[in-house]
């Protein structure tokens, strides 16, 4: 039985390492190769995709390594991606500002988080100095 | 084949089929003795499916979904085996799957889960009385019990599959009227215009955008007009995703105008911030279609009267 | 690290013309920024042309390239116009919130040609 309607559940899984430029490309053909099976339209594959990009570059500038977890995932009806990114770096200082975009830190424009931020369904961050940040993302199929 | 379908969406593998066996209280004692109970099941099938038939045939609601004769003669044939299914004693994915497929067909005709299980009931009474005909007491009571958990092990899966079935349904309806609500046309070489009629949430928002973006591209247009005036409400979030839209109009190399814009979207515009000097507006559509032939080149002229052209 | 020579610039009277085809990863989009610069200053071009139809993500760090390319060949005198971008790319770069600055855009490279001509009898 499905005690809970709204539960995630994960349907495959694949863990990918960023630990350089190249990643950035590799990770995000990776998703957009998900998207892609599982029907998404254009419009939200490149939105997933390019979200993907963003934080993955954010991870190797900011961290140097850590890792993208790709899942497809359904809960009830929907069926989605989910992506996670993990790293040990140096966390993020003021996130709320991180989270409002706009301001620059090393060479990305400030975008990565809350540009990918607008271009999914669900985002969960869990950052602490000196210990790291985890970025989850969600996109659904369309009906 | 859709059944299959839905036991993927509803996720009836072993280890699901197990966990509602067992909340169920359905075990394998109960399928033993469902088997020892399909002789006495045979014998009775024909009056079972005569008076069951009775049954849905006197009410309207019900008397609907048989249309005629032939049809009335091939879901009798169905039913008989559907109802001597009950008595094999298994519990399979193969089972299963046929009382999924009862739910999908249900949703397709559009039988409510009302007629479905007031149907069921009448099954359980008319059974119910046989089995304490036929059987000691004791005996009629327990085979009871293990048809009543079979029955409602069934029950559940054909309405689970039912709602399944009714919400890809209903889905389906959204995205065709979104389709619909977002009829772009072409008025000239190079110039589209999309009428927006009625209420905007964030999810047409979007299918806006996407379908106008999509549109241009294909059109190779220079110029979209979108008309609000048929918008009845055009709060901060429906003026944001147009001007999104305008400026992702633009990264396409065309222009967007914006007509039918009231002295509230004016305002709500302007709240927004947003920077109107890169943006082309009109109140009336009219005056957005000469802008767009503006935009491409070309003019509405009058036409001159036949006579004093020749002079 | 920096790659040069990936994208072919090519040129057309006082246009130059360049198709990025492959997805910019960091080392070539810098590449790229630096050889069409370098392409403006030795070839005084009045127009350039990105045609970037190829280009199935642009993130905000290739999105930055393009329009800080731009910039600073406007800066060296020349207009930029990037073609072809497509309509998923558009929806997504606004939808982050990015603003692209100091480029123009035409729907392909007959119309970015047709651009040009008009921004310099401007």
């Amino acid at each position: 039985m499905n005690v809970e309607p709204d539960a995630v559940e994960s349907l495959s899984r694949r863990e990918m390492p960023i630990g350089s430029e190249d990643d950035v490309v590799v990770v995000r053909r990776a998703v957009r190769a998900l998207a892609q099976k599982r029907g998404f339209n254009a419009f939200a594959s490149a939105a997933l995709t390019t979200a993907t990009s963003e934080l993955t570059r954010n991870v190797w500038v900011h961290a140097r390594k850590g890792i993208a977890i790709l899942e497809e995932v359904a809960d009830g009806g929907r069926i989605g991606v989910r992506v996670t990114f993990e790293d040990e770096g140096p966390g993020i200082v003021d996130l709320e500002r991180a989270l409002a975009g706009g301001f620059s830190t090393a060479r990305t424009m400030g975008l990565g988080l809350s540009g990918s931020r607008r271009l999914v369904d669900a985002f969960r961050i869990d950052s602490a100095v000196g210990r790291g940040t985890t970025v989850e993302i969600v996109k659904w199929k369309e009906p | 084949m859709p059944h299959r379908h839905y036991m993927t969406a509803l996720r009836l593998d072993e280890s699901e089929i197990q966990t509602r066996r067992s909340y169920f209280e359905l075990g394998d004692d109960d399928l033993a003795r469902l088997r020892t109970l399909h002789g006495l099941a045979e014998k009775h099938t024909d009056e079972f499916i005569e008076r069951f038939y009775e049954h849905l045939l006197r009410s309207a609601s019900t008397r609907k979904f048989f249309p005629d004769d032939a049809t009335i003669v091939r879901v009798k044939r169905a039913q008989r085996q559907y109802f001597l299914q009950l008595f094999e004693g298994r519990c399979d994915r193969e089972y299963v799957q046929q009382r999924v497929a009862v739910g999908v067909a249900h949703e397709h005709v559009g039988l409510a889960p009302t007629w479905y299980l007031g149907a069921y009931r009448k099954y359980l009474a008319l059974l119910q009385v046989r089995l304490f005909d036929d059987l000691p007491a004791a005996e009629a009571q327990a085979a009871f019990l293990s048809v009543q958990k079979i029955v409602f092990f069934d029950m559940t899966l054909a309405l689970d599959t039912y709602i399944a079935a009714h919400q890809e349904t209903l889905a389906r309806h959204q995205a065709a009227l979104r389709e619909l609500s977002t009829p772009v046309i072409r008025v000239h070489d190079g110039v589209l215009l999309l009428p927006l009629v009625g209420a905007i949430d964030s999810a047409r928002a979007q299918q806006v955008m996407d379908t106008v973006l999509l549109r241009v591209a294909e059109e190779k247009a220079k110029c979209i007009i979108v008309d609000i005036a048929g918008v009845p409400v055009v709060d901060t979030k429906v003026a944001d995703s147009l001007v999104k839209t305008t400026a992702s109009v633009r990264l396409l190399g065309a222009h967007t105008i914006l007509t039918g814009i009231s002295a509230q979207v004016a305002r709500t515009i302007v709240h927004l911030g947003v920077d109107v000097s890169t943006m082309h507006t009109r109140a009336r559509l009219q005056e957005g279609i000469e802008l767009a032939l503006d935009l491409v080149g070309k003019r509405i002229a009058p036409v001159r009267a036949k006579r004093s052209s020749g002079e | 690290m920096t790659i040069h020579g990936v994208i072919p610039i090519l040129r057309m009277g006082d246009i130059l013309l360049t198709t990025v085809h492959i997805e910019l990863h960091d080392a070539v989009a810098e590449g790229f920024q630096a050889d069409v610069l370098t392409a403006i200053e030795q070839r005084r071009a009045r127009g350039l042309i990105v045609d970037i139809s190829g280009l199935d993500v642009v993130d905000s760090y290739v999105a930055r390239i393009l329009a800080e390319t731009g910039r600073m060949a406007l800066l060296m005198g020349t207009q930029t116009v990037l073609v072809g971008m497509r309509p998923e790319v558009a929806a997504t770069l606004v939808r982050m919130g990015y603003r692209m600055e100091g480029v123009y855009a035409a729907l392909d490279l007959d119309e970015g040609l047709a651009l040009l001509r008009r921004l310099g009898r401007r």
